[in-house]
């Protein structure tokens, strides 16, 4: 969150006076009691479902235990930037031929792109998963869970790529033209390297996205970190307890990688673009 | 397989299972909608505990993998004495995550209306009740109508989610699972979800770019 976030919050409210301090006192109390009354139904809800035994959670003081979820974060982190990386590579194609100019090829490229963008992630992993074999075509899970996640990506990437040329002042590329630069010379040199610079926080934003997806990989069996979870859940019978670690791993993860691009969009002074602030398809 | 006969053997199920992606969509996004107002409501108010405790909700539902949160509604709370009903935890999955992103989007658009407008409406002695319906509110949903309508889309591809459990009738992205253990569905089979999720946000798109341009306001 950046300070402009804060300072519109507190712009709404004019500073309270004596009485309106008195009445935002009472109020926060009630609301902190709330919430501790909220935890504590939490907490006693899993203490009287007996969720809270230590035999679910002794698993954890385990380094094994560590050890083989640390494995299955290594393969959520190899399929997740293999397919960042070929979805930045295809979704960098993607952009230039949808800005080429070239109907046909403009054309091509936005079905493609729509496509990718209008389908669900999921279904394209169905569609390597199924699909795909029934053609005679045999590939190692890893490459069925790593290609749809990155065909799904290269979609909106195209996208933000084409946000960030876009957002390049056109009166540099008409001087690059005067000076008598052919256009791709214009898209590499001058316009590309700029458009860059302004979407990286927007690309490494996008990884939370690419992250988010891998976490199918148990459909084709791949050994990413939710499936190494299951395969733990079953040996220790400890179901309530690994989801929920899981759960936290994946969002320390995908914050990190958040506030990692929001420090950079703020060091460089550019916006995030997200696939909510693009053109819908 | 193709087409033509998937269609005759499965067309009802395709049907079924569009509108079940289509039901899923509109009620999560509903009910996303309203949970979004209120934590956003939370995050503006001058209580620090509420404002916390929305910014913790949004930190927790926009990082957490759709998967996760699923398995744990679907699966985790069941020992911990709450079971729902699959298509209503798959649901209440959705409409978690989607709230998150929808109360981002709102606090968008607040931001984009200056501090100085708000100074102004004070400095003319309207109240913070008429503040927030006179100049916050207004603006805020006009610029929050492309981000929602890309959210619609994201809710749209997220229901794919309940393909993970056993749905009746299945969604779209199951629908692709059920051809496929029956018969040869082929790419066929995959084609036709594809393109009723691809067909759907596009109209939704469309819909949504015709109001942006209706009330969109030109700075």
């Amino acid at each position: 969150m950046s300070a402009h976030v804060v300072s519109m919050r507190d712009a709404l409210y004019e500073a309270p006076g004596p009485k309106m301090r008195r009445r935002i006192r009472v109020v926060t109390i009630f609301a902190l009691a709330l919430i501790a009354i909220g935890i504590a139904l939490v907490v006693r809800q899993f203490h009287i479902t007996g969720q809270l035994d230590p035999r679910y959670w002794t698993l954890f003081t385990r380094t094994t235990t560590w050890a083989f979820l640390a494995q299955g974060f290594l393969g959520t982190f190899r399929v997740a930037f293999t397919a960042g990386a070929i979805a930045l590579v295809l979704g960098l194609v993607l952009m230039l031929g949808r800005i080429s100019e070239a109907a046909w090829l403009s054309t091509v490229s936005r079905l493609v792109i729509d496509f990718f963008r209008g389908v669900p992630s999921l279904l394209l992993i169905y569609f390597f998963y199924l699909v795909i074999p029934k053609y005679g075509i045999k590939m190692p899970s890893f490459w069925m869970i790593t290609l749809p996640v990155a065909l799904a990506a290269s979609g909106v990437l195209a996208e933000v790529f084409r946000a960030g040329v876009n957002a390049v002042p056109k009166g540099q590329s008409e001087a690059a033209l005067s000076l008598g630069m052919s256009d791709s010379k214009i898209m590499f040199k001058i316009v590309f390297p700029q458009a860059l610079r302004i979407v990286i926080p927007s690309l490494v934003s996008q990884l939370v996205v690419v992250v988010k997806d891998t976490t199918v990989a148990y459909v084709v069996s791949y050994p990413d970190l939710m499936q190494n979870a299951r395969v733990l859940i079953s040996n220790y019978d400890a179901l309530v307890s690994m989801y929920f670690v899981v759960a936290i791993i994946y969002i320390i993860v995908n914050f990190a990688i958040n506030q990692f691009s929001i420090y950079l969009a703020h060091r460089r002074g550019t916006k995030i673009i997200s696939r909510n602030d693009e053109n819908p398809v | 397989m193709g087409i033509q006969e998937l269609f005759s053997t499965y067309g009802e199920n395709y049907l079924q299972a569009l509108v079940q992606t289509w039901s899923m969509t509109a009620i999560s996004f509903s009910c996303a909608l309203v949970i979004a107002l209120a934590i956003t409501v939370f995050r503006v108010s001058p209580i620090k505990p509420l404002r916390i405790l929305g910014d913790f909700y949004v930190q927790v539902f926009r990082n957490i993998p759709g998967v996760s949160l699923l398995v744990i509604i679907i699966y985790a709370l069941p020992y911990l004495g709450l079971t729902l009903d699959y298509k209503i935890g798959a649901m209440v999955t959705v409409t978690m995550v989607v709230a998150s992103f929808a109360s981002e989007n709102l606090m968008t658009g607040i931001n984009t209306i200056g501090v100085g407008q708000i100074e102004a409406a004070r400095s003319v002695g309207l109240s913070f009740g008429r503040i927030l319906r006179h100049v916050v509110i207004p603006q805020a949903v006009r610029s929050a109508i492309l981000p929602m309508t890309n959210l619609l889309i994201g809710t749209l591809l997220t229901t794919a989610l309940a393909s993970q459990v056993p749905l009746k009738p299945p969604e779209l992205t199951g629908m692709v699972n059920y051809v496929n253990s029956r018969s040869v569905g082929g790419i066929g089979a995959f084609f036709i979800s594809a393109i009723g999720y691809a067909g759907t946000s596009l109209v939704i798109g469309y819909v949504g770019n015709l109001i942006d341009k209706k009330v969109r306001i030109l700075r």
